[in-house]
């Protein structure tokens, strides 16, 4: 079974912060992960927790946000449990920049880069809370 | 998130520097709308030194390109990193915006 790496913080946008340098941290010394590739990480995980603390919790008092981090010598796994309302991901198409010029509201790049950045998204709700996994492929990487 | 402004005739020229991200957005979309109600509309976007951004980003700096275009200026990004760029292709913003490598060329691309 592979190690797991643990973070637990509020749910709030302070936390985000903690959440980008424990992947850093967790990632950055893995075989096959390159600034490019961890990136990408954080930008979904960013992405995720910032949907989650504006919309999961929104009217409620902050929850925690957990992510939990299994590195696998192909793969790195990331999943994110809350506490908060259950949203359940769907693809996006590419929001439209050229109606969000006219006036349009411009929204939905979250979920859109998460899809785009990660090769797998699941997403489950359990009494245990909701949990978003994220998988992104290593490019590349044998195993050790 | 620290962000300066400093004129560099005929642009003034934003530079942020660390992370663009849910918390720190408002101070940008703050700090450019006082710049753009100062009458500055020849904006340059330095990105040289923003380590990190996410959506939240694309909101301030859309939000700031439909402002200055109304009395005829424009917003040019310069120097971003490859992430940040990624950031802004991806949600095709690169169709929009003008790019450039350095903060130099951008703000002779408004001579």
């Amino acid at each position: 079974m592979s190690k797991l790496f643990r973070i637990a913080r509020a749910a709030e946008f302070e936390s985000l912060t903690a959440f980008r340098e424990f992947i850093d941290t967790t990632c950055a010394p893995l075989a096959g992960v390159d600034e490019a590739l961890l990136y990408d990480l954080k930008l979904a995980v960013d992405e995720a927790c910032s949907n989650i603390i504006k919309h999961g919790y929104a009217g409620m008092n902050p929850g925690s946000v957990i992510l939990t981090i299994a590195p696998q010598p192909d793969r790195v796994v990331m999943t994110i449990t809350d506490f908060g309302r259950a949203f359940e991901p769907s693809p996006l198409p590419a929001p439209d920049v050229d109606a969000a010029l006219g006036g349009a509201e411009l929204g939905g790049f979250g979920l859109y880069f998460i899809y785009q950045t990660m090769d797998e998204v699941d997403y489950e709700t359990t009494e245990d809370g909701n949990h978003l996994t994220l998988i992104r492929r290593i490019p590349h990487s044998r195993p050790s | 998130m620290d962000v300066t402004a400093r004129q560099h005739h005929p642009a003034t020229i934003v530079s942020v520097s660390g992370s663009i991200d849910s918390l720190t957005v408002e101070r940008l979309t703050e700090f450019l709308a006082e710049q753009i109600g100062s009458g500055r509309t020849n904006l340059v976007l330095d990105l040289a030194q923003v380590n990190f951004m996410s959506s939240a980003g694309l909101r301030a700096i859309l939000a700031a390109f439909k402002e200055v275009r109304q009395p005829g200026g424009d917003l040019r990004i310069a120097a971003a990193q490859p992430g940040v760029l990624k950031v802004l292709k991806m949600a095709g913003f690169t169709n929009i915006l003008k790019s450039f490598d350095t903060t130099d060329e951008a703000v002779a691309s408004f001579s």
